[in-house]
């Protein structure tokens, strides 16, 4: 069967195969829920699957898929295409990567997978999956915290490499990837989770191939990408036509470097569009540089949100934007820059974005959102047991203020959606109290809708030391507001002793605490959309009722509006 | 034993279902639903079947209700006002529950706010950590703090919820007593009752949803029981809960919420009653109607069950038959995506204006609809419904699609066909394929108005052999009802290694579970032989955080050893993800025990009938299968059709409540209890 063009698939079988494809990422994804060891897969949802075609073009991804991971998932294929010739490439065959420069990933806890899919024999596409594991190796516990400026620090490199052979495990692989991390026999059982995930894709494409022939599918493929770029270039032709700029800075790379520049152009004439990076800061020895494709996951992350969340994200929307950034900037990192906290940075490049699109959007904007991936990691040995544990958790903050309601309060935003852990499931698996976690007041900025409020979490460790590792964004520039919003709270860490508190760095790393401490981790909250003059006095009430917000905060910001 | 009737409340129509055992006699009856007072159509409906057929109310022994109360106060955000205490340190987890978005790329879009606004939430210094010891004790000043507090909060009700309650439940426990000591009017709800399980803030969510509707189903049980005690005094009362089965009306008051996804229950409920009496152990149910189809696994006799569901937007975690629904229904309607891709649903044209070919002014082309065109539904409408279906609209509601796609008005409706059977089998493969089940090892039970018309597209794609059409398929949620038992489940929550050192541990659980369930049965008055307990297992490998259900009867559990339950939960592992990992540590995070007493449920009789005969068409019409050629197709009334007759498709079976389409080469025969049973031509 030779491959029909696309124009010959008519809308309605597309849709049913469409239907069938979406179903198959779905289940692969819900397949690494459950399969997965950690915590970190498990219960926050830190992973990714897709479907991609023979050149490596995305096809359909899981609908709860990340959208940083989007950028992983291609940056391996793009490699793997590059290093694997078609006839190095065989049926059974399971690649493994995680490396931002020689395996396409993002940062290295990020571990890809890609399984081919022949119909006989033929190449019809590739089944990817992405975890982010709770560690990698590496000089730091968790791989993720401040304090590392290459690469190599960060943790285990893992070029494309295969992990099965033919269907066989390739056992040297698999032991080299396993010594090189902390709690290996959890990273293994990540691994064959992914693994069988892998091939569940792999069995239920073949199942498909059976109903419609590998000319349909392929065609169906190529028919499914040219219509999201239509969809997509037509919402494109609907935004006014025009230039629009935006700056902001990222705070520091706990490295010495301040005020780091990210700066946009954002060009718009009919259905095209293109994002223009020149102006933005040079990379840094600090954790926090962000390779390219992550830049790009975060511009799509920002095209979806503002023109057509439901549109699926496959490669029609990927060829439909321009992105172009000085090489060995912030936000195109080049070899051995250090990217583990490449997240903080992304969700900094989306505010960014958001406050350029603005201008031409302003119905659809959001004030800045915390604008950070808060992270913190705790690790010691469990004195119950007397085993290592690494306890990862990135915590949410506020949402902008919006057009027609407030700005959530205490979530994740943009990039990342995933869950935090139960308080319970923390302190039964590792010896950590946890002591309060809530939200903080006065934390979101004023505005006709107010920004997000930020989170506090208060962490003490229970018979034992631990070592505590922190990365946090938006500690000294607040999220601003937007269209006369006013600023959110910045976040801090803090070290709370039997003394008092003490101020912690905003990337602190390999800070040793017993029981008579705890560590405070404090969010960013968010900036408020439209003037506080413009706020609704039963809003107000509210904020002043619900504790929320103090009264000395509220007469500041809304002056005698404030006063009932 | 006189009449037993369910009563099933619906969204349009309150259906009932009576039955009285001796004789065998079945009564059915349907009456507008009464959404400002559900009550009131119920009782009127008892009434009037009573008038009509000549039951003597004197004579119902049971009455089995639906209800959508709790629903309904859910959706209109009707509950109670109320006052929460929470650990010192998390008041703010109602509202950050699990810092997540509900959708991903939607910067519009929250989680519903909660259901108790930060002013009336409270905090008690109190603190029990993770080994059930006591860090810090809830005092006695602080608990009169509270209750002033709660007294000044103006609450009609309190939600409690400490950290670690599931394992000492003696804070949560001090303070309701004292709450209820102090304001005996107020309605207390505290977790370790609700749900006594780890992770909190779905406990916590779970706690608050059952306070919020403790007020309004109070009132309603109270005019409902007055009611029905003037109108059929010696009916017991039993009310249907979310896991199927019934509870009795103090129960229900005390928790509301495992009402609130009773509905499809009962149907799943039914569908098992059914194909019990078809001799199918392993049965898909596809319950079509009008907006949604709703679809469960039946396995051995018994429906899937789950734990985690969203009622209207808040977790909850609480035993449900795990019933998937998707929208596709007969109303649902066609339209073109932003990529011109067409869909079908969710969006629904409902009972009003309803599909266009209803003439009730509906303009869009829905399924309904297609079928029409396709000659699948008769213009005529349903058998004895007296309202025709005018075909001209139907076919100019498909004319713009038809137009855009630049095919024939017939095609065009052949594809919406095929995208609603496609969207209905996603939501198949998902409590199936996705659950480790091969669907081709099931029968497909359809029922609702429209399940038994797509049944047959629905089996084939999926590689099901054969489908199931009960005879009176527009009403099986009050047959259910009538053929439920009595339910009642208990739970522990452990962290428990499965190993020689865990195993006396886990049958102390067992027993202490086997001890409530005798108290509770003693209650019921419940003879021995019609006692059952089934255990299950929440058990996971050390260190995962996702548990798997391994079940067995209450005997087998209490004699199991380790290796034993090791084994039980390597199958289940491998049936759900395909591996598993002999050498790894296994524990179990919750014990639990479901007790049922079996309700006496004669059957109506069966009858052999004449095997092999075949019965005479009414009619013919022209039916398309394919979408471009027209078939003339033997139409039979399913009122002639008897057991033992068989009819070879293509055919169609029209009845009051639904019409059931055979493709060509497709065989079907009438069992002994009536039911249509149709083999899947090659």
């Amino acid at each position: 069967m030779s491959a029909k063009p696309a124009a010959a698939i008519d809308p309605i079988t597309l849709e049913i195969l469409f239907n069938g494809l979406r179903s198959i990422t779905d289940e692969t994804y819900i397949a690494i829920t459950k399969a997965a060891y950690s915590t970190n897969i498990k219960e926050r949802r830190d992973h990714s699957t897709c479907l991609m075609d023979p050149q490596g073009r995305l096809i359909v991804q899981a609908e709860n898929s990340l959208p940083v991971h989007l950028a992983s998932m291609l940056g391996l294929m793009h490699k793997l295409l590059e290093k694997f010739p078609a006839d190095e490439i065989h049926e059974g065959d399971i690649f493994v990567a995680n490396d931002p420069y020689a395996g396409g990933g993002t940062h290295l806890p990020d571990v890809n997978l890609a399984m081919p899919v022949f119909v006989d024999g033929r190449l019809l596409g590739f089944m990817c999956n992405l975890a982010h594991h709770a560690d990698i190796g590496g000089m730091s516990p968790g791989s993720m915290a401040g304090g590392m400026t290459e690469i190599y620090q960060e943790g285990l490199r893992i070029p494309v490499v295969k992990l099965f052979s033919r269907g066989e495990l390739v056992r040297d692989v698999f032991d080299l990837l396993l010594l090189n991390v902390r709690v290996p026999e959890e990273r293994r059982g990540d691994y064959y989770a992914q693994v069988a995930a892998c091939k569940l894709g792999v069995r239920r494409l073949l199942e498909l191939a059976e109903r419609y022939d590998a000319g349909t599918l392929a065609a169906g493929f190529a028919a499914i990408m040219d219509r999201t770029e239509a969809r997509i270039r037509a919402a494109i032709g609907g935004i006014p036509d025009g230039s629009y700029s935006f700056r902001d800075v990222l705070d520091n790379d706990g490295m010495g470097a301040e005020d780091i520049a990210i700066a946009v152009r954002v060009d718009v004439a009919g259905d095209r569009i293109s994002f223009d990076f020149d102006g933005s800061g040079a990379q840094v020895r600090g954790n926090v540089n962000v390779t390219l494709n992550a830049t790009q996951s975060a511009v799509y992350y920002v095209l979806k949100g503002m023109l057509d969340p439901e549109i699926p994200n496959n490669d029609g929307l990927i060829r439909a934007v321009d992105i172009t950034a000085p090489p060995d900037s912030i936000v195109n990192a080049g070899f051995p820059a250090a990217v583990a906290g490449r997240a903080n940075t992304a969700q900094r490049i989306i505010d960014v974005l958001i406050g350029a699109l603005a201008q031409a959007l302003p119905e659809q904007a959001v004030g800045a959102a915390n604008g950070a991936n808060v992270t913190a990691v705790f690790f010691g040995a469990d004195p119950r047991t007397g085993r290592d544990y690494v306890y990862l958790e990135t915590l949410g903050g506020g949402f902008g203020g919006r057009a027609h309601k407030d700005g959530k309060d205490g979530v994740q935003v943009h990039i990342t959606n995933t869950s935090n852990l139960p308080v319970e499931a923390i302190e039964m698996e590792y010896p950590l109290l946890v002591e309060s976690y809530g939200l903080i007041e006065d934390s979101g900025g004023p505005g006709r809708h107010r920004g997000g409020m930020g989170l506090r979490r208060v962490v003490r460790p229970v018979g034992h030391e631990t070592v505590f590792n922190g990365m946090g964004e938006r500690f000294r520039h607040r999220p601003w507001g937007i269209f006369g919003g006013g600023d959110g709270a910045t976040g801090r860490f803090l070290l709370r002793g039997p003394a008092g508190d003490e101020a912690l760095a905003d990337k602190p790393a390999g800070i040793v605490i017993g029981p008579d401490t705890a560590v405070v981790v404090e969010t960013p909250g968010a900036g408020g959309y439209g003037p506080p003059a413009d706020r609704d006095s039963a809003a107000l009430a509210e904020d002043r009722a619900s504790g929320k917000f103090s009264d000395a905060y509220l007469r500041r910001h809304y002056g005698d509006a404030a006063d009932d | 034993m006189g009449w037993t009737i369910g009563v099933d409340v619906g969204g349009t129509f309150t259906d009932f279902y009576a039955f009285e055992a001796d004789s065998g006699a079945v009564r059915v009856h349907k009456t507008p639903s009464t959404p400002d007072n559900p009550a009131r159509a119920v009782i009127d409906g008892v009434n009037a079947m009573a008038a009509r057929h000549g039951i003597d109310l004197g004579q119902v022994a049971r009455l089995s209700h639906g209800t959508t109360v709790a629903t309904n106060a859910l959706i209109q955000g009707k509950g109670g006002r109320l006052a929460l205490v929470t650990t010192a340190g998390f008041r703010d987890l109602l509202e950050i529950g699990r810092q997540i978005r509900p959708h991903m790329f939607d910067l519009q879009k929250d989680h519903p706010p909660p259901l108790v606004p930060r002013q009336r939430r409270l905090e008690a210094a109190e603190r029990v950590t993770a080994d059930g010891a006591v860090r810090t004790a809830l005092g006695q000043d602080e608990i009169d703090r509270l209750v002033a507090a709660v007294r000044a909060s103006g609450a009609e009700g309190c939600a409690i919820c400490f950290l670690f309650s599931f394992l000492n439940p003696a804070h949560e426990r001090l303070l309701r007593d004292a709450l209820t000591a102090a304001l005996p009017d107020l309605h207390v709800t505290i977790s370790s009752d609700v749900q006594p399980e780890f992770r909190e803030y779905e406990r916590l969510s779970t706690t608050v949803l059952n306070a919020y509707l403790q007020p309004v189903m109070a009132t309603y049980l109270h005019d409902f029981e007055s009611a029905l005690g003037a109108a059929a005094p010696r009916a017991a009362l039993g009310i249907n809960q979310s896991a199927g089965g019934l509870m009795s009306p103090e129960r229900a008051r005390e928790l509301p919420v495992r009402t609130a996804l009773s509905g499809p229950a009962a149907g799943a409920v039914g569908a098992i009653h059914i194909a019990g009496r078809a001799g199918a152990r392993d049965v898909i149910t596809l319950d079509m109607g009008g907006t949604s189809a709703d679809v469960c696994l039946i396995r051995d006799g018994a429906a899937d069950m789950t734990y985690e569901r969203w009622i209207e937007g808040y977790p909850t975690r609480l035993a449900s038959i795990d019933i998937n629904a998707v929208g596709a229904g007969g109303g649902s309607i066609a339209w073109f995506d932003r990529d011109g891709l067409l869909k079908v649903g969710p969006v629904s044209a409902g009972a009003a204006p309803g599909p266009a070919c209803y003439g009730a002014g509906g303009g869009e082309p829905t399924v309904t609809d297609a079928n029409l065109v396709l000659g699948r539904l008769s213009p005529k409408g349903l058998l004895g419904g007296g309202m025709p279906m005018d075909l001209a609209a139907a076919r100019r509601a498909f004319e713009p699609l038809a137009e855009r796609l630049a095919m024939p008005v017939e095609r065009t409706a052949h594809g919406v066909i095929g995208i609603v059977v496609a969207n209905m089998v996603r939501a198949l493969r998902a409590i199936s394929v996705e659950r480790g089940h091969d669907p081709r090892d099931f029968a497909l039970l359809a029922f609702g108005g429209a399940g038994p018309l797509h049944a047959a597209d629905v089996a084939r794609a999926l590689g099901i052999a054969r489908f199931i059409v009960p005879p009176a398929p527009g009403i099986l949620c009050a047959q259910g009802l009538v053929v439920s038992d009595l339910r009642e489940s208990f739970v522990l929550s452990r962290l428990t290694r499965v190993g020689a050192a865990g195993i006396d541990a886990i049958r102390g659980m067992l027993t202490e579970l086997g001890d409530r369930a005798e108290t509770w049965f003693a209650g019921q008055a419940a003879a021995e032989d019609a006692r059952e307990r089934q255990v299950r297992l929440d058990m996971r490998y050390v260190g995962q955080n996702y548990e798997l259900a391994v079940e067995m009867d209450a005997a087998a559990a209490l004699a199991a050893d380790a290796d034993d339950l090791r084994r039980r939960f390597f199958a289940v592992h491998d049936r759900s993800y395909g591996f598993h990992n002999p050498d790894d540590p296994v524990e179990i995070v919750n014990v639990r025990l479901t007790a049922v007493v079996r309700l006496r449920h004669a059957d109506p009789p069966v009858t052999a009938g004449e095997p092999g005969a075949s019965p005479a068409p009414f009619e013919r019409r022209d039916v398309r299968f394919a979408a471009d050629t027209a078939t003339a197709t033997p139409v039979f009334d399913r009122a002639v059709l008897t057991p033992g007759h068989r009819v070879d498709g293509p055919a169609i079976v029209d009845q009051l409540d639904t019409t059931t389409l055979l493709f060509p080469g497709d065989r079907l025969a009438v069992d002994a209890a009536g039911n249509l049973i149709v083999e899947i031509g090659e």
